[in-house]
């Protein structure tokens, strides 16, 4: 792990790329808190779809379902730190001086799971500031707090897709387009395709989907609860699948990387 | 040097149809400068990619120092394969502390090996603004680091003024009487003539030939004469014993000798024969002619 830090400490991409991160997601929280942001009309006679509560309790989901958006930017991240190695041939560089092949996919997960602590404490530092402002109190800080807890795995599960994709595909502007493709239209499209045809709900356990459902857009978090839908998966399913996802993409790589020339 | 470095058995890889390594076998001894030649395509790199752990064989094993750990064994060379490869972002000095940190110790060795390979004063500058002759310098300060016992170069001229060159091979010649063992891959024959004790050709993945270059390249001299009568010259050579074969090569004679007959003793026999050579001189057959005898 110390190898790779030397290899981020001075890599300006990687800082400026997390920085905006860190930056502009509050941002997106703030604009949307006061609503400045709004959905489905604007001006004063517009219906705002966009405004809800910032205070503790909702303040989680609502946090959590703008990270599940926007996790896909640390998610390009790994792809270019993974794809870096190939382009530069430095993964080819290390293997020759010593690493073994574990040890190098061990650097980048290691890597993975780092980012993933960083974007949930930076979640709940935001869910401290925004719900400590909006509520007046810490004093439910810690009721429902259940999000913070799915945002890790959802970091994990989309950094981690991005790390296998970056394995495999090796090149670093392909990954990061495939990426993108899959995250945002892809797997959009299989899941509605899976849903509509085979009349269930699977769909929905999809690598990345497993873990968007459970981060829902809060909106429709409530208009579930009401209608009281059959035919759900419930909290608990998707939060298995998206560990068995992360799994699968960790025993992937293993197999790819022993395999596979450097 | 009796110990083997590193050994091969019965290596093939194949690139789709294309057979790369067809059971290649053959040792490395210890302390030697082991000269892998080959046109270009014929395995080399993929020879020693394998032997460094970056590409699998199809099947056959390789030993380094008697079959120790492969990453033991990585750690205690120092490698560099077809080219360059650093963070572009990184300084040169910032990247030799990645390599150090991998290979576990020479953090402390930097400077030397920067001085070594005259970078010393662009230590700092990033890699990206290298040209390309101090990026292969930088690579081989790279297999410096930490005073490796084994080093494996894959053409390590590549990109080097003549200056360069002559450096790279004084320090190869120096690193030989330090004791370690140089195995090189190159097509720059007349350089691995200059600094190799053994060689192994590869053709097509197959191996054609392996030894020291005393052997491999033994019995190969020609004596090249002429004199006013070639015609009776030619007739005369054609009945010694102590020649192997005459040729007519424009306005001289080329023959070879038999084992042990040296040019004077040929002089001699003319001589006798009441033969006067207007020429007559012994030319010891190159790497290159013997190389491209083998590979054409």
């Amino acid at each position: 792990m110390h190898i790779e830090w030397l290899k981020i400490k001075r890599y300006t991409t990687f800082w400026i790329l997390l920085g905006m991160y860190t930056v502009l997601l509050p941002f997106l929280n703030y604009g949307i808190a006061n609503g400045t942001i709004t959905l489905g009309g604007s001006g004063k006679n517009g219906i705002n779809l966009l405004n809800m509560a910032y205070t503790f309790p909702e303040v989680w989901s609502n946090l959590g379902y703008w990270g599940s958006i926007f996790i896909i930017f640390p998610g390009i991240l790994v792809i270019i730190l993974v794809t870096n190695e190939f382009s530069y041939r430095t993964g080819r560089q290390n293997l020759i001086d010593g690493l073994t092949r574990t040890q190098a996919l061990h650097s980048k997960a290691l890597l993975v799971l780092l980012l993933s602590v960083y974007t949930t404490i930076h979640m709940w530092l935001m869910g401290i500031v925004f719900g400590g402002h909006y509520s007046g109190s810490l004093d439910k800080l810690y009721a429902q707090i259940q999000p913070i807890g799915s945002f890790f795995i959802l970091s994990i599960n989309y950094m981690g897709f991005a790390m296998l994709l970056g394995f495999m595909v090796s090149r670093s502007g392909l990954a990061v387009g495939l990426y993108i493709l899959y995250a945002l239209i892809l797997e959009y499209i299989i899941k509605s395709e899976v849903n509509s045809y085979m009349d269930t709900p699977w769909g929905n356990l999809l690598p990345l989907q497993s873990s968007d459902e459970l981060l829902p857009f809060p909106m429709i978090m409530m208009t579930k609860r009401l209608m009281e839908q059959a035919n759900k998966i419930s909290y608990q399913t998707f939060m298995a699948a998206s560990v068995v996802w992360c799994s699968i993409y960790y025993i992937s790589c293993r197999v790819l990387l022993q395999r596979r020339d450097w | 040097m009796s110990s083997t470095i590193l050994s091969l058995k019965n290596l093939s890889r194949s690139y789709g149809k294309l057979k790369a390594l067809n059971n290649v076998s053959f040792d490395v001894p210890a302390g030697s400068v082991f000269g892998i030649l080959g046109p270009n395509g014929s395995g080399k790199t993929t020879l020693l990619g394998t032997v460094l752990g970056i590409l699998r064989p199809d099947s056959g094993s390789f030993d380094w120092m008697g079959g120790i750990q492969q990453q033991d064994a990585r750690r205690r060379i120092g490698a560099l394969l077809e080219t360059p490869n650093f963070y572009h972002y990184l300084s040169a000095y910032n990247n030799l502390e990645i390599t150090a940190s991998i290979r576990g110790r020479g953090a402390d060795d930097r400077q030397r090996v920067l001085k070594l390979t005259g970078l010393a004063q662009r230590q700092h500058s990033k890699f990206s603004t290298y040209s390309l002759g101090m990026k292969q310098r930088l690579a081989i300060a790279a297999t410096l680091l930490g005073q490796p016992e084994i080093l494996v170069l894959d053409e390590p001229t590549n990109g080097l003024d003549p200056a360069g060159i002559a450096e790279i091979r004084e320090l190869i010649l120096q690193l030989h009487q330090q004791g370690l063992t140089i195995i090189i891959a190159s097509h720059l024959l007349a350089e691995v003539e200059r600094v190799c004790t053994h060689v192994a050709i590869l053709k097509y993945g197959n191996l054609l030939v392996h030894g020291p270059v005393a052997d491999t390249l033994r019995n190969e001299d020609e004596i090249e004469l002429a004199a006013e009568d070639m015609e009776h010259l030619t007739a005369f050579l054609g009945t010694q014993q102590a020649i192997v074969s005459v040729q007519t090569v424009g306005s001289m004679l080329q023959v070879i000798p038999a084992h042990h007959v040296t040019p004077a003793h040929i002089n001699e026999l003319c001589a006798n024969a009441g033969i006067t050579l207007s020429h007559l001189a012994l030319k010891r057959k190159s790497l290159e002619t013997r190389f491209m005898e083998l590979t054409t």
